[in-house]
């Protein structure tokens, strides 16, 4: 093989793992603060997707919707965090389990009797022809999700590092119990991470959508890839998420490159089956999780 | 005789009898000249049943989630149809390849359980589950692909071919009722309690010289075994399969069935699941029915599912299953649930 159609396998393979990384950043930060493995994660990127495609259509600039549709798919978030989960904050994780699926099933649906059940598009962000590095190609809107996965990666660890809400959202990650004896408001955390969490999952579907449209059916295995990057980096470290992420997605397109593009899914996710029966706490976990 | 002995025996003659109730309105149905399309809608509620009693017994009692079992059905579906249809061997023989291999497939979804609980099973088992349905969808000179694999032909016993409503609808049936009975004695004996502990704490079940490794192996086999049975009537009570019966979504509607007929219940998951499954079909039922109104049912199906496993959780977390076992108190007749 080339060296360009290689490079050309490698950017495609960055590409989709800036998305995986964005959604697994979702499943890190509500994991990091409750423990919870939301398992409607998938449905905020498809949300953050379709409702910019919504208000795009209403009428607004491109700019002003997405980020509409990504405010808006955080406040489906933080209602739902409200209404359904913490009635039963206190129950096992089975139960957590059970009302995010059963949100995830909701939404869906819904999103398909609001949206209607065709594929929908947005423009690119910034239009024009594909830029050359080194013989393949580049489309404007990859630098665009390289650079929002930056983005999103640099202000969560700051988030994390300098901020008293990071430090309070650490804070429950350790103890809820001992945290709220500290004064932090501990469901004020959790409903903000679901917000965030959201917000990140719904900013890849956005950015995603003028590259490969998007449709009321694409969260489940955007969750499930996701999910899979998370955990193949390490789940609730926001860089370890990003580096799951992008080899997740190298591994996908070096797959279809030097195996066949028809069992690449398969591939990906027997590569989620494999670090979790082997190395559940990742790549780049260092203490095993008392929760595997 | 001491009361308690008697009142055991009345226990057992009422269950006799509820039994012997339910066998004769099974057989009274066809006779009372239900039509071809209430069949077709019972046919599937018996294979639910099956699925369902299975995965009440994995999950409901041993407490281990799976969102694969919409794969295993798969996996009895398209083997059984395979051998039957490409392989020319009696049904028979396609229901025990069906059944063995969705059991082997159990048992390989039980190593990860027994390293891994709640959240990280459940997305285990997710990912299972869409990995087989990528196989459906791309080993296409086995399973047609999306196009689906067709002309399967009806089950036939010592040469004789179950090929009408009626036959299908009481081969299903006896075989549902089969199954709910097996499970029945699973869950009121040594295993059902095992299980249960296992779902209660498995450090306390081990501590308590349960053999939790062995429970959850046996059960998972048990429980996809059952699903692989159901798939292979389904494939060929229907006669045609194709990758979307078998994908994630229906697995969440399994979960949601005995999430909703409630965990630590058989009866309630079995309930809940006819329930869930006339639901589309409700027409079937209730002859003056309008086609708009099934229409909403049918285009509203998932949401009043999610929504009703939410509010279940929420608001009645032992779900169809503990009303009943309420009911059953305030009526006086003592009995373990």
């Amino acid at each position: 093989m080339e060296t360009a159609e290689l490079l050309q396998y490698v950017l495609a393979g960055l590409k989709s793992g800036s998305i995986y990384a964005l959604v697994a950043l979702g499943f890190t930060v509500v994991y990091s603060s409750t423990g919870i493995i939301n398992f409607a994660q998938g449905e905020f990127f498809m949300l953050g997707g379709m409702l910019s495609v919504f208000f795009h259509g209403a009428g607004m600039p491109l700019p002003l919707a997405g980020l509409a549709g990504v405010l808006a798919t955080a406040g489906v978030a933080i209602a739902f965090e409200r209404v359904a989960l913490r009635p039963r904050r206190d129950a096992g994780p089975l139960v957590l389990v059970i009302i995010t699926i059963g949100a995830s099933m909701v939404i869906k649906a819904l999103a398909r009797h609001a949206f209607g059940p065709d594929e929908l598009g947005l423009p690119e962000f910034t239009p024009g022809p594909s830029l050359s590095i080194a013989g393949a190609a580049v489309e404007r809107q990859s630098l665009w999700l390289w650079g929002l996965t930056l983005v999103a990666v640099l202000s969560l660890t700051w988030l994390y590092r300098k901020t008293k809400l990071g430090r309070a959202m650490r804070a429950c990650s350790i103890s809820h119990d001992a945290s709220r004896l500290m004064g932090i408001d501990t469901a004020s955390v959790v409903m903000v991470s679901f917000g965030i969490a959201a917000a990140l999952g719904a900013l890849g579907g956005l950015a995603v959508t003028p590259l490969t449209q998007t449709a009321w059916d694409v969260g489940g295995t955007a969750g499930l890839k996701g999910f899979a990057a998370a955990i193949l980096g390490g789940l609730g470290n926001p860089v370890a998420s990003v580096v799951g992420g992008l080899a997740l997605g190298l591994l996908e397109s070096l797959s279809v490159a030097f195996i066949s593009s028809t069992y690449k899914d398969a591939i990906s996710l027997g590569v989620l089956l494999l670090v979790l029966f082997v190395r559940p706490q990742g790549l780049m976990g260092l203490v095993r999780r008392e929760k595997v | 005789m001491t009361p308690e002995s008697g009142s055991a025996e009345i226990r057992r003659g009422l269950a006799l009898a509820a039994v012997l109730l339910v066998v004769a309105t099974v057989l009274a149905v066809p006779l009372l000249g239900a039509d071809r399309y209430l069949l077709k809608v019972l046919v599937f509620v018996g294979i639910n049943t099956i699925i369902i009693a299975g995965l009440a017994l994995l999950f409901g009692y041993a407490g281990q989630i799976s969102l694969g079992h919409a794969a295993f059905v798969g996996i009895g579906a398209y083997t059984s149809a395979y051998v039957v249809e490409h392989l020319g061997a009696p049904w028979l023989v396609g229901v025990s390849c069906a059944v063995a291999l969705a059991s082997a497939g159990g048992l390989l979804l039980a190593i990860p359980s027994l390293r891994l609980r709640g959240h990280y099973l459940a997305m285990a088992t997710l990912g299972f589950n869409e990995i087989m349905f990528v196989l459906f969808r791309e080993a296409r000179t086995i399973t047609g692909g999306n196009d689906g694999f067709g002309g399967i032909p009806y089950p036939e016993i010592a040469g004789f071919s179950i090929d009408t409503p009626a036959g299908n609808y009481l081969l299903v049936w006896g075989v549902a009722l089969a199954v709910v009975l097996l499970a029945w004695n699973i869950v009121r004996g040594r295993q059902g309690r095992a299980m249960r502990a296992l779902h209660g704490t498995e450090l306390g079940a081990l501590a308590s010289g349960i053999d939790v490794v062995g429970l959850k192996v046996r059960t998972f086999a048990l429980s996809a075994g059952l699903a692989g049975l159901a798939g292979s009537l389904y494939a060929h009570c229907v006669g045609f399969i194709s990758p979307t019966t078998f994908g994630l979504e229906q697995s969440v509607i399994y979960v949601a069935m005995v999430v909703i007929g409630g965990l630590g219940s058989l009866l309630g998951p079995v309930l809940a699941s006819a329930a869930l499954t006339l639901l589309p079909y409700a027409d079937a039922l209730i002859p003056g029915l309008g086609r708009d109104v099934v229409a909403v049912l049918q285009s509203w199906e998932a949401d009043i599912y999610g929504i009703t496993m939410i509010l279940v959780v929420i608001l009645a977390p032992s779900g169809i299953g503990g009303a009943l076992a309420r009911a059953r108190l305030t009526v006086g007749v003592r009995g373990a649930r």
